[in-house]
């Protein structure tokens, strides 16, 4: 629970500074952040940030995931299987997002 | 009942909010809002997996996005107001679970077991997460759907 709760605080300040990035409060349409050159230039600036991001959210996306999926069904079999294809799901998804991360940014 | 259909009976009871009090209706969403960010977050590492492809498959990607019409900014703003809604509502959980706040103080149980839980600060809590959530929401909604709100 604990990892939840800390992924969870910090998505609250990095998803928030992401979607302001993206929001009207910028004085840019929609379009205009969806150009290649921002989306990339936010890649480049903000690499950091992007990369806590993507690290809590895989964590705690994946994560709630399993926890709805643990409720639903709870045999011992089961839960092994599903805790080993959540840590494959995670690092499929981090190493995505990393290499994206490394070769825009 | 077998043990499989039952536990497959306390999921759906689970997600069914009808007849019961705000906090479960605002826990039946906090689930299913996670599950569409879950989603919607898988497809956008892929979107922005586009990117290390320069700007013609990014422009690629975008046309293909567009060709869906209305219906791209409609996906976009039910994943703004569920991550408006699991981020506010989060804080909330986060407060209660993590902190102990709003939860009021412990009391010996006496009938008719009114949880304190569920207090007067629980409920004035979820229905300010709701009220800032649909303000928000439909802010959203007129930046995504009709191009307006730009500051």
């Amino acid at each position: 629970m604990l990892a939840t709760y800390i992924t969870a605080i910090i998505l609250v300040f990095v998803l928030t500074f992401h979607l302001l990035l993206e929001s009207p409060l910028t004085g840019k349409t929609l379009d205009d952040t969806l150009t290649f050159g921002a989306a990339s230039n936010n890649m480049v600036y903000y690499q950091v940030v992007f990369g806590l991001l993507l690290i809590t959210a895989v964590i705690h996306g994946l994560n709630g995931i399993r926890a709805i999926a643990v409720e639903w069904l709870h045999p011992k079999r089961f839960c092994l299987l599903l805790n080993l294809i959540i840590v494959v799901l995670m690092a499929f998804f981090l190493a995505v997002g990393t290499y994206t991360l490394v070769v825009v940014g | 009942m077998t043990e499989a259909k039952r536990y497959k009976a306390g999921l759906i009871h689970s997600l069914n909010p009808l007849g019961f009090n705000v906090e479960r209706w605002s826990y039946a969403l906090h689930r299913a809002t996670g599950v569409v960010l879950v989603g919607y977050f898988m497809a956008h590492i892929f979107e922005t997996l586009q990117l290390s492809g320069g700007s013609g498959a990014w422009a690629n990607t975008m046309n293909a996005l567009h060709s869906l019409g209305p219906m791209e900014m409609v996906g976009l703003w039910i994943v703004a107001g569920s991550a408006l809604y699991h981020g506010a509502n989060g804080i909330r959980l986060i407060l209660n679970e993590m902190f102990g706040k709003l939860m009021g103080k412990p009391i010996l149980p006496v009938y008719p077991y009114s949880p304190t839980s569920l207090g007067r600060d629980q409920r004035i809590a979820v229905w300010t997460v709701t009220l800032v959530v649909l303000a928000l929401w439909v802010w959203a909604g007129l930046y995504l759907l009709a191009g307006l709100g730009v500051v």
